[in-house]
């Protein structure tokens, strides 16, 4: 009986969820990517890579060109696995590179969170779990996410 | 009205209309001090960097014309600017657009689509800090 009632309250808070979920996609969300700074200008400080999204401070060589793609899984619109952050990609993966090719820095990065989660859509998957739980079938919601970032190598020549 | 006659219509006013989309967004900005300035190239002004910014509008467009949920490059700029101002930047640079475009043809072909196209807005940029005179170099960035 106990279970009965408790299968009841899970079944009738999934439908609420999905309901709310089915309303939300008329009013629209956005979703915000923020990532950490990169290099000031003038870079005064001189230390590590030379990381931006626009030129260089003072004159260099280009070592050739680089595009990092991070990927990840976002599960049950909580969670998120893998390396699709964008400071994992840039301030990581990215300077590597750099390093890797002798650079000092690397300019003129994009960057792009090709699919990031709405708070909607973060509802709807964690809606669609309990849903999915509360009606026995155990499956957990994930979702692909992806960061692609790309930019131009640099060795200072002075 | 029958559904050929529906289709004829669409086909005639697709044709009429072109298969070009275009969206413009008018920003217009200054480096005042008071609004947050955009530009989509870099600044010659010496400045902090307060980090990367994103932001991705998403919803349903309606008819191919009614969209409540704003994910065109207007709505895209307009919800960056407070939050360069909530990072405490004075702007944002080396900006980066990209929006669904629908032609005519597949705004009016919408109707067989329950009449809703998903929408999509999506700015990129750098949120900086423009240094003042005589202000002090912060600890190293990296």
């Amino acid at each position: 009986m106990m279970e009965l009632r408790s299968k009841r309250l899970q079944g009738l808070a999934a439908r609420r969820l999905l309901l709310l979920a089915a309303v939300v996609p008329l009013v629209g969300c956005s979703a915000v990517v923020r990532g950490q700074r990169l290099s000031d200008r003038p870079d005064e400080t001189s230390r590590g890579v030379y990381l931006s999204t626009g030129g260089a401070p003072r004159p260099y060589q280009t070592l050739g060109f680089v595009q990092v793609t991070g990927e990840g899984r976002t599960v049950a619109g909580v969670v998120d696995v893998g390396d699709a952050g964008l400071d994992g990609v840039i301030r990581g993966t990215l300077a590597q590179e750099a390093s890797k090719l002798g650079g000092d820095g690397v300019i003129h990065i994009e960057f792009l969170d090709e699919n990031p989660q709405t708070d909607y859509e973060r509802l709807q998957q964690a809606a669609q779990t309990v849903n999915s739980l509360a009606s026995g079938h155990g499956q957990v919601e994930q979702r692909r996410r992806t960061v692609v970032v790309t930019g131009e190598i640099i060795k200072f020549t002075q | 009205m029958s559904r050929g006659l529906v289709v004829a219509v669409a086909g005639l006013t697709a044709l009429l209309t072109g298969c070009t989309a275009v969206n413009t967004a008018y920003i217009p900005t200054a480096r005042n001090g008071r609004d947050p300035f955009i530009t989509s190239g870099d600044i010659r002004e010496p400045y902090q960097s307060l980090g990367l910014l994103q932001v991705t509008r998403k919803g349903v467009i309606i008819f191919g014309a009614i969209d409540p949920a704003g994910t065109d490059l207007t709505a895209g700029f307009q919800e960056m600017l407070p939050r360069v101002r909530e990072m405490g930047g004075d702007g944002l640079i080396n900006v980066r657009w990209q929006q669904t475009q629908y032609t005519a043809l597949a705004r009016v072909f919408s109707i067989f689509l329950l009449g809703m196209l998903p929408g999509e807005v999506t700015i990129t940029g750098e949120v900086v800090r423009l240094r003042r005179a005589g202000e002090p170099a912060r600890s190293p960035s990296l």
